[in-house]
Formats: structure tokens, C-alpha cells, sequence
């Protein structure tokens, strides 16, 4: 995953993307000829200093290598502080990585 | 028969919590699961939040009026309402629901998010506030080449 985010006044704007096939039902029935091959991210949420700061449920309909933009409140939050991303996918696969904050 | 079932949904839940501990509150493919297998909007908004009536204002969808590749959208939700979940749909592929977002504190309703559809149609985001109202924005557009079947 690749993570950049910024700290600028008092916002982090944070920008994601995730390396991911996120094949759908479809696709996969044509490549494979079972739509349960189908693999996609199911849920991604990032946390800095043990908070939550986002959290979605994701569907097969994201694009191919998904890009996540999203803003939060600083509250606290310095620079060079980490900020932890984790996605967890249809087959139960699992990636977390970091990044900080500049 | 019944308490069996209940019994192995249970377990499977329990099981599902053991493998994701530190990944959120709601899961809401766990906890809403007819959410993603409702063929249109109406119905997974149904199966999200139930019977409701959203307000037309207050939320804004930005996305190309034409776009190239169906592949990659780019969509941009923003909203000043205090909200609980925003939850994004569209009525061009085979199930209607794309992404739900659960805030947090601190949360700023501006994301962007690149998704799929396989033909023209509508995106369609409710965002549910903090005073048990539901707010709905709409964005319609043009898809010249479908980017689900791919």
C-alpha cells in the first residue's frame, strides 16, 4: 500500500492506494469459470495513535488498485507521527502498512 | 433446526472476530449482509437502513458527467452534516452497493474513491446523520466503456 499523508493546519489529508485485483463476481466467472473466485477488499481502515480515523466496508466495485482520499481533524496529531492502514480481503488475506505524516 | 443455525452463525462470527481484531467497529458486510447482494439501490438502502425517506440536500457528488474508462471513476463525496455512515451506491452493475464509510471522531466528510460500472447511470450517496436523519445526493452520468466485465 502505498500511504502519503499531509499535515496542513489543522487537517491530514491523506491519500491511499492499495494494490489489489478486486476482481468481481464477473469477471472471475469469465476467467475462471466460478464466480466464487472472486477476491476483492472487503474492509480498509486506518488508525493513527490507537484511534480510528477511517473505517469502510468496500464492495467488488471499486476500481482495479483502489485509491482512497480522505481528510480528518489533526486533534493532536503531529508530524512524523505513523499512520496505519489495513485492508482485509474477500479470501481473508490481510495487509497493513504505514506511513508518516509530513 | 433453528437453534442449530443460530448456534453455527455464532460461531462463524465469532470465528470472523478472532481474525480481524483491531479493524473497526462496524463491519458491515458482517452485520448488514443482504446490503451487497441487493440487485438495486432501493433494496440496499433498504437492507442498510431500512424503510427510510432521505432529504435531497445537503450532500454532493462529484464524478466526470462523461466518463472514458468505466474501469475507474473517480468520485468525490463531501458533506457538513455530522453523520454516523455515508454509504455509496449505483445502478449499473449487478449489485448496487460500492462503499460504506463509518466516521469517526474527527471525521470530515470529503473522500474520494475510484470505483467501476459497467454502463451509464446513477451514483447515489446517503449520508446518515447524527440527528437520525437521512440526507441523499445523486449524480448521473455517462459511461463509455463499461468496466466490469473486463
Amino acid at each position: 500500500m502505498k500511504i502519503k499523508a499531509k499535515l496542513k493546519g489543522d487537517i491530514v489529508k491523506v491519500k491511499a492506494l492499495a494494490k489489489h485485483d478486486m476482481t468481481t463476481y464477473n469477471q472471475a466467472e469469465k476467467k475462471t469459470g466460478d464466480r466464487n473466485n472472486a477476491n476483492f477488499i472487503t474492509h480498509i481502515s486506518a488508525s493513527i495513535n490507537g484511534k480510528v480515523v477511517f473505517d469502510a466496508s468496500t464492495s467488488q466495485f471499486l476500481s482495479k488498485n483502489p485509491i482512497f482520499k480522505f481528510q480528518f481533524k489533526a486533534a493532536g496529531v503531529k508530524k512524523g507521527d505513523k499512520l496505519e492502514m489495513t485492508w482485509v480481503d474477500k479470501k481473508g488475506n490481510t495487509k497493513t502498512d504505514a506511513g508518516k505524516i509530513k | 433446526m433453528l437453534r442449530r443455525n443460530f448456534l453455527k452463525v455464532g460461531a462463524l462470527a465469532a470465528a470472523s472476530a478472532v481474525v480481524v481484531p483491531q479493524l473497526s467497529a462496524t463491519d458491515f458486510r458482517a452485520t448488514k449482509p443482504d446490503t451487497w447482494t441487493a440487485h438495486t439501490v432501493d433494496d440496499a438502502i433498504k437492507a442498510l437502513y431500512g424503510a427510510i425517506t432521505p432529504i435531497e440536500s445537503g450532500v454532493t457528488v462529484g464524478a466526470p458527467k462523461v466518463a472514458s474508462n468505466g474501469g475507474a471513476i473517480p468520485v468525490n463525496v463531501t458533506s457538513d452534516i455530522d453523520a454516523k455512515t455515508v454509504a455509496v451506491f449505483q445502478d449499473a452493475n449487478p449489485e448496487a452497493a460500492v462503499i460504506v464509510f463509518e466516521m469517526n471522531e474527527g471525521g470530515i466528510i470529503n473522500y474520494d474513491i475510484k470505483m467501476k460500472m459497467g454502463a451509464s447511470g446513477t451514483i447515489t450517496v446517503i449520508v446518515e446523520g447524527k440527528d437520525g436523519k437521512f440526507y441523499v445526493g445523486k449524480k448521473t452520468l455517462e459511461v463509455a466503456l463499461g468496466g466490469c466485465e473486463g
